[in-house]
């Protein structure tokens, strides 16, 4: 009898500590899936559509700013200027483009102008990222640990200031945007009519998550990351070259943001301040989930891009700052390292 | 095959090794004792290439690697095992030792040895799919020690594996060290049980205060009257 009761016993168990393990979780994913459904009747399907699109964006913009600090205790403020970047890049590839389009019309490359864009603003984010931890951050560690979580976060803040000013300087405060990418008629779906920008900045943002998690499970270098991120010692000690790891990590976390710069041109034009909505949005989305939870990157996203449009239907646009960091203060004061825990280790216990 | 001659090395403005001088040959087992705080690990940290020696010269088969830095000591066959383990908690036991054999890019090879530290360490085996993190004292000895196989070192320098074990855990750790060296492994064992290390090993060092103060066979320091005094309570 004994011997019988003692499986059942178990399950039972483990769901009672998920709950209670979960419990800001669940009641914040109950609550914003009510959200949803009150949006989704009162303001019709397509904002839940435009709810994803944003949501993937954001969520792909905080798992870089969660890999980042991951891995190099770096609060990285500057992250939204390799949004801006990516979206001038996308701009200054896909505009010579169409102009030369018109005049020669070809249907194949106005299909892929819009991903050469993509593509490239990518590429030059992974250099511009391995230049900026080579000449930034590797000089600094040189010096010692000492304040690193502070120093660091200063440097990115003066980054990003000497970025913006710069870009004001190179290129003036001009928008520049395009107004869509592709000239096919949006798609019919479910009722909704899609953009099919929309559709592809969706598709693109989850495709790039999963295959960087996939990169970080699977691959040999994506588990060097990750031992990196748990145990500095133990990864030197295994053979691991710090510094390589640092400079990818800081690479890729950049070229995630270029290219989502450049698959938004067409919502966010380009402009020196561009990148700052979306680098507030994605550290909500990190401090909502917590850090380093790549999983949890993707629900905190839609949530905080749930927020954001209900905020926008129910309130007026320019509340859209106002409620979700309202918000976001009441879930730092009931679950301090986010609604998932956060798996990083603080910068104290390392 | 590894020759520390005249090794200082400090902490900041706090030297910690003064004049520190020692040897291991092919295949040796050679013990490092000595008191709290007397420097042992950070004799160990400094050859692993964690700390830069301040004077002093690292040989190891012929090559200098004073200064050279962790990750390539390891590359050039040598692997700590360190005192906090330094294990990443949050992967499970199988990516802690595939993580082991990193710089090993055959991937044969990898699974080969993979199945060897298994055999070694059954237990280890039965566990490969739990989180390092959540297993216990001794297990994740093991584990660590068994990483630190993975890369194929032909020097292994072992720092207190008996920290915080039970006792008949010491004795499991002790037997799969000496295994090890049965398997042509050269060992560096640092340890606070004098008595058992003394026992297992060739040769020791006695560390004290930062200067090595006395060596030979461990049979003969087992019986040195100091050692007896300072070490075993006797």
């Amino acid at each position: 009898m004994q011997a019988k009761s003692a499986p059942t016993a178990v399950p039972k168990r483990n769901t009672r500590a998920f709950v209670s393990k979960y419990k800001s979780a669940i009641i914040v994913m109950i609550g914003s899936f009510i959200l949803a459904v009150i949006l989704a009747t009162k303001a019709g399907p397509s904002s839940l559509f435009n709810t994803l699109v944003t949501g993937g964006m954001w969520a792909l913009l905080a798992v870089g700013l969660s890999l980042v600090f991951g891995v190099m205790n770096v609060a990285n403020f500057a992250h939204g200027e390799s949004f801006m970047v990516g979206a001038f890049i996308g701009y200054f590839v896909f505009t010579p483009i169409s102009k030369y389009l018109k005049r020669s019309p070809n249907e194949f490359l106005s299909l892929i102008a819009p991903f050469l864009g993509i593509i490239v603003a990518a590429l030059v984010g992974l250099v511009l990222g391995y230049l900026l931890e080579r000449l930034l951050f590797r000089p600094l560690r040189g010096r010692g640990k000492s304040g690193w979580v502070m120093n660091t976060f200063l440097v990115t803040v003066g980054l990003s200031f000497v970025m913006i000013n710069g870009t004001t300087l190179l290129l003036g405060p001009n928008f520049r945007g395009v107004p869509r990418y592709w000239s096919i008629p949006p798609i019919e779906m479910f009722g909704i009519r899609i953009a099919v920008e929309r559709l592809v900045a969706f598709g693109l943002a989850m495709l790039t998550i999963f295959a960087l998690w996939l990169f970080l499970q699977k691959s040999r270098t994506g588990r060097a990351i990750r031992a990196v991120s748990q145990d500095e010692t133990g990864a030197q000690l295994v053979g691991i070259n710090l510094n390589n790891i640092y400079s990818l990590t800081f690479a890729l976390a950049t070229a995630t943001a270029a290219m989502a710069g450049a698959c938004l041109l067409f919502m966010f034009q380009a402009y020196p301040t561009v990148g700052l909505k979306p680098l507030y949005f994605a550290w909500y989305v990190v401090m909502l989930v917590g850090l380093g939870n790549i999983a949890g990157a993707i629900i905190g996203g839609f949530i905080v891009a749930l927020l954001q449009t209900a905020t926008q239907q129910f309130f007026g646009i320019s509340w859209e700052d106002v409620i979700p960091t309202f918000v976001m203060v009441l879930v730092l004061i009931v679950a301090p390292s986010g609604i998932f825990g956060s798996e990083v280790k603080g910068v104290q216990e390392q | 095959m590894l020759k520390v001659s005249h090794l200082d090395a400090s902490y900041g403005f706090l030297q910690i090794l003064w004049d520190v001088t020692l040897e291991v040959g092919d295949g040796e087992f050679v013990a490092l004792i000595g008191p709290n705080g007397a420097g042992k690990s950070t004799t160990m940290r400094t050859i692993a290439g964690l700390l830069k020696p301040s004077a002093g010269q690292i040989e190891f088969n012929g090559a200098a690697i004073g200064g050279v830095p962790a990750h390539e000591v390891t590359r050039k066959g040598i692997s700590y095992v360190s005192e906090s383990l330094n294990l990443f908690t949050g992967m499970s036991v199988r990516d802690n030792l595939l993580l082991g054999a990193y710089i090993v890019p055959d991937k044969r090879k990898q699974l080969e040895t993979l199945d060897f530290v298994f055999s070694l360490f059954p237990r280890l085996a039965e566990r490969q799919n739990q989180l390092s993190g959540t297993m216990s004292g001794g297990e994740r000895k093991m584990l660590a020690i068994a990483r630190g196989m993975m890369s194929n070192p032909t020097l292994m320098l072992v720092d207190e594996p008996s920290l915080g074990l039970a006792p008949h855990l010491v004795a499991d750790v002790f037997n799969s060290l000496r295994k090890l060296q049965e398997r042509g492994v050269t060992i560096l064992l640092v340890e606070q049980r004098v008595n058992a290390t003394l026992a297992i090993t060739d040769r020791a060092y006695v560390l004290e205060h930062g200067r090595i103060t006395l060596d030979g066979p461990s049979r003969d320091l087992k019986n040195n009257e100091h050692v007896r005094k300072a070490y075993m309570g006797i």
